[in-house]
């Protein structure tokens, strides 16, 4: 793989993208203006190519055998069962495009004396994966967006912050080591604040971008700290070392982690007992989950194709591709696993239900996006990391779709996003609303759509690590089926009802069809063959114009296919299973907790792994049939939500609302998300600030009162000295000098 | 010339005139009429003027009344000067009191 000109000339993948952020931040306000949104097109879509033809170069070489990685700079050559144990194939490379730091004596290179970080890429199935995902996906939503955010002021900001995302982004899947995934860790964290906080002139924005950096940053702490450690005892932060990944020699940090604890020092021991969780505090952070989901929600206040692009498909799915490439530091510590899993469940059951009882659009699927996050977790925290990225891929593609469609409908019902105000959209938007069945269907997980195949994986791996957790994830299955047909129903069919003034936040933007209609009543008749501009007669919105549109089609044929085809011929279990970082992690796993019991085949499953070559025939039969089980009360259990959904949100309305009531404790509990906000206002927020109070009076008075002390000694000493040899008297000065001789004189004389 | 002067008496010349210094001195600190206090200068001046002289003539040289003509006529020159500043202050305060121009304190 290393001779790919793709992997030699890398570096252009992170860097199109910014550069057009800057022409478009430096140019935008004042030559691009308008068209602010070329440059990016050109530098993301540049990506999306150079991502799109790495993938099939990628097959390409599985498919002809190509065997181990290359060592750097040589052909691919059959090396690798020498060394390996089971003699996995792997293809991986390694592009370094510079040494960014290399601190201390290069002399002692590989122990914590020596501190190198190249700037440099690794490239295998897994980054390939995330940067189709990444660059892909990101490509059609700056598409969708320049039609989106048509107007606004700033139009040129978002471009350009867009591109430093995408920037941020690439770097954190191509890095090659730790310090590359903080740098672009850091760097979304960073555009999302400025992308959520893009209405800044909103107060709500502004405290939603501040509480999202600022959540971030508590996780990014822990994230640091186990990065700093993991260099204290293996003296590398570099995953595989920067040779590139060479099977059974362990230069990087991954495969150090991964040796038998015997052949470890004490530290490294018990680092390894700790680092876990650090990284995974990390995790959690990034990723929203419990107790650093808060910001996720209230992130929605950035414009929409954000909420698409950054908190669905790209940004909050960091947490899982850390996890899923740092396996090998996961895997060997049981107790990590168990809590990354469990925590995953109760985030996605708790944010499940807090969906349940939301009216904003977005609200409810920013809730659903930390559920399925939740799902991801499970994934890879009962030893099933295929299925946590498989259910990355997926949700990326009907999330994304989701929020896009939402933000139609935003437009539609001039910046309304109560599903309480509006109803029976399906003849407004037409074709939105066969995109958003679509992506309806696929999030709850309705067969064959894609939802259902990654969902599906996930709930079969978590019921084999532990039944209760099978049984909470069935049960958040079930409550995300209800939630989104609950919104469906809702928004799209029932009797016709919109808004007919404008939302007072409504930013006029996309307001091509703004001037003169509003205020009236009857609004959008949608044209939905005319997607020509809107003319003088205001009955003729066209609020589905074709640059909104295809970028959903695309996402939402993406929604349909893209679950069988991955999963179909465990295609994907093989792509990623030729992941050092895969195989890497299998191999511990099969170490640590095979040497357990002998009979926990399923346990570590190849599958999920993506190891196939290694499974037992009879655990394969074994298998097949538990998970045609599992299809099918999957599937009752989505369409039990739908019809849960349609009898209470469309048959019999009023129903719902009587249900609501007399439930009504546990329900505004959920309204009011378990008032988790509050509590942290309460006991977090609050007593920091009285801290923070406290230390300021300190400050002004104490420490500002030793600097004042300091100037007024000499001021005391000047008075003093006023008042004692100034007198005034002529002859007092005449004594002042001749006791000033005298003492001369005596010093010198004696 | 040939030293008349017996070296053990050199003593008895500069103790003369450190005596009238020191008299001077404690004058000046002591005294508050401000022309009293110029005497008391002046008499410092003499008292090191007989110490000069006696330094000349132990040494065999005039170097020390040389010096002494010089500080003879500064000492007449400031006199005209001290007077006249004691005149225009006395204008001011209608008194020759030092104490008057305590007002310079602070």
């Amino acid at each position: 793989m290393q001779d790919l000109w793709i992997v030699q000339h890398s570096y252009l993948i992170p860097l199109l993208p910014l550069i057009a952020a800057a022409i478009a931040g430096f140019f935008g306000a004042r030559f691009l203006k308008g068209q602010s949104h070329w440059p990016i097109w050109l530098g993301v879509g540049a990506s999306a190519v150079m991502s799109i033809v790495l993938l099939f170069q990628t097959i390409g070489l599985m498919g002809h055998g190509a065997e181990a990685s290359a060592a750097h700079g040589s052909a691919a050559h059959a090396t690798a069962s020498a060394a390996d144990r089971h003699g996995a194939k792997t293809v991986s490379a390694v592009y370094n495009a510079f040494t960014w730091i290399a601190a201390g004596d290069p002399k002692n290179a590989g122990t914590n004396q020596y501190f190198e970080a190249a700037a440099g890429f690794f490239f295998d199935p897994l980054t390939v994966t995330m940067l189709c995902v990444v660059c892909g996906i990101g490509f059609f939503i700056t598409v969708f967006a320049a039609g989106y955010m048509k107007g606004e002021t700033g139009y040129w900001r978002f471009f350009a912050y867009l591109g430093l995302f995408i920037f941020s982004m690439t770097c954190l899947v191509m890095g090659e080591n730790l310090i590359m995934l903080y740098l672009g860790w850091e760097g979304v964290g960073l555009c999302s604040y400025l992308l959520i906080g893009y209405y800044y002139e909103k107060p709500a924005a502004r405290e939603a971008a501040k509480k999202a950096f600022l959540v971030n940053r508590i996780g990014d702490f822990g994230f640091g700290i186990g990065i700093m450690l993991s260099f204290a005892a293996f003296g590398t932060v570099s995953y595989f070392g920067a040779d590139g990944y060479t099977p059974g020699v362990a230069n990087g940090l991954l495969e150090l982690a991964a040796k038998p604890q015997a052949g470890m020092t004490d530290f490294q021991v018990q680092v390894l007992n700790w680092l876990p969780f650090l990284l995974m505090l990390g995790a959690f952070g990034k990723s929203a989950q419990f107790p650093l989901y808060v910001w996720l929600p209230d992130a929605m206040e950035g414009p929409t194709p954000v909420s698409a692009l950054i908190h669905a498909a790209t940004m909050v799915t960091a947490g899982v591709y850390m996890i899923a490439r740092c396996g090998t530091l996961f895997v060997g510590n049981e107790a990590a696993m168990m809590t990354v899993a469990f925590v995953g469940a109760f985030t996605a059951l708790f944010a499940g239900s807090i969906a349940l009882r939301q009216f904003d659009l977005k609200k409810v699927f920013a809730y659903s996006t930390v559920s399925q996050l939740g799902f991801m977790f499970v994934g890879v925290g009962v030893l099933a990391p295929v299925t946590g990225v498989f259910h990355l891929v997926t949700h990326a593609f009907f999330k994304a779709l989701l929020f896009l469609s939402s933000g139609v409908v935003m437009h539609a019902m001039l910046g309304h996003l109560d599903m309480r105000k509006m109803s029976g959209l399906k003849t407004v938007l037409p074709k939105t609303r066969w995109l958003m069945l679509i992506g309806c269907l696929a999030l709850a997980g309705v067969i064959p759509l894609a939802g259902f195949w990654s969902k599906d994986e996930i709930v079969a791996a978590a019921w084999h690590a532990s039944p209760v957790l099978g049984i909470v994830m069935l049960l958040t299955a079930f409550v995300t089926a209800y939630y989104t047909f609950r919104l469906y129903f809702r928004v799209f069919e029932g009797p016709r009802l919109v808004p007919d003034q404008p939302h007072p936040d409504h930013h006029g933007a996309g307001d091509d069809h703004g001037e003169d209609s509003h205020g009236s009543a009857a609004h959008a008749v949608a044209s939905a063959a005319n997607p020509h501009r809107h003319q003088a007669d205001h009955h003729h919105h066209n609020h589905e114009p074709a640059l909104m549109m295809v970028p959903l089609v695309v996402l939402a044929i993406g929604a349909v296919i893209a679950g069988l085809a991955l999963w179909q011929g465990h295609r994907l279990g093989h792509f990623l299973g030729q992941s050092p970082s895969f195989v890497g992690a299998f191999e511990l796993a099969q170490d640590t907790y095979n040497v357990k019991a002998a009979d926990q085949a399923h346990w570590v499953n190849p599958l999920v792994f993506g190891q196939p070559e290694y499974r037992q025939a009879a655990v394969v039969k074994a298998e097949a049939t538990g998970h045609y089980i599992f299809m099918a009360v999957s599937t009752i259990i989505a369409l039990a939500g739908i019809g849960l959904a349609y009898s209470l949100h469309l048959k019999d309305r009023p129903k719902a609302d009587r249900l609501a009531l007399s439930m009504s404790g546990v329900a505004n509990a959920m309204e009011h998300k378990y008032w988790v906000d509050e509590f942290y206002q309460a006991a977090v927020i609050e007593p920091l600030r009285r801290i923070g109070g406290i230390f300021f009076t300190l400050d002004k008075y104490f420490v500002d009162g030793l600097v004042w002390l300091a100037g007024f000694i000499p001021q005391l000493g000047g008075f003093v000295l006023k008042l004692t040899l100034q007198r005034g008297y002529v002859q007092g000065y005449a004594l002042s000098m001749v006791l000033g001789i005298a003492i001369i004189l005596l010093v010198v004389f004696l | 010339m040939t030293s008349t002067l017996d070296p053990i008496a050199l003593q008895h010349y500069l103790a003369v005139g450190g005596i009238m210094f020191v008299i001077g001195l404690i004058g000046f600190m002591t005294r508050r009429n401000l022309i009293l206090m110029f005497l008391c200068t002046e008499l410092m001046f003499q008292g090191v003027v007989i110490n000069l002289v006696a330094f000349g003539a132990y040494h065999d040289n005039f170097a020390g009344q040389a010096f002494t003509i010089f500080v003879l006529v500064i000492a007449a020159a400031e006199a005209s000067l001290a007077l006249g500043l004691i005149v225009l202050l006395y204008r001011h305060k209608a008194t020759l009191d030092a104490d008057a121009w305590r007002e310079l304190k602070g």
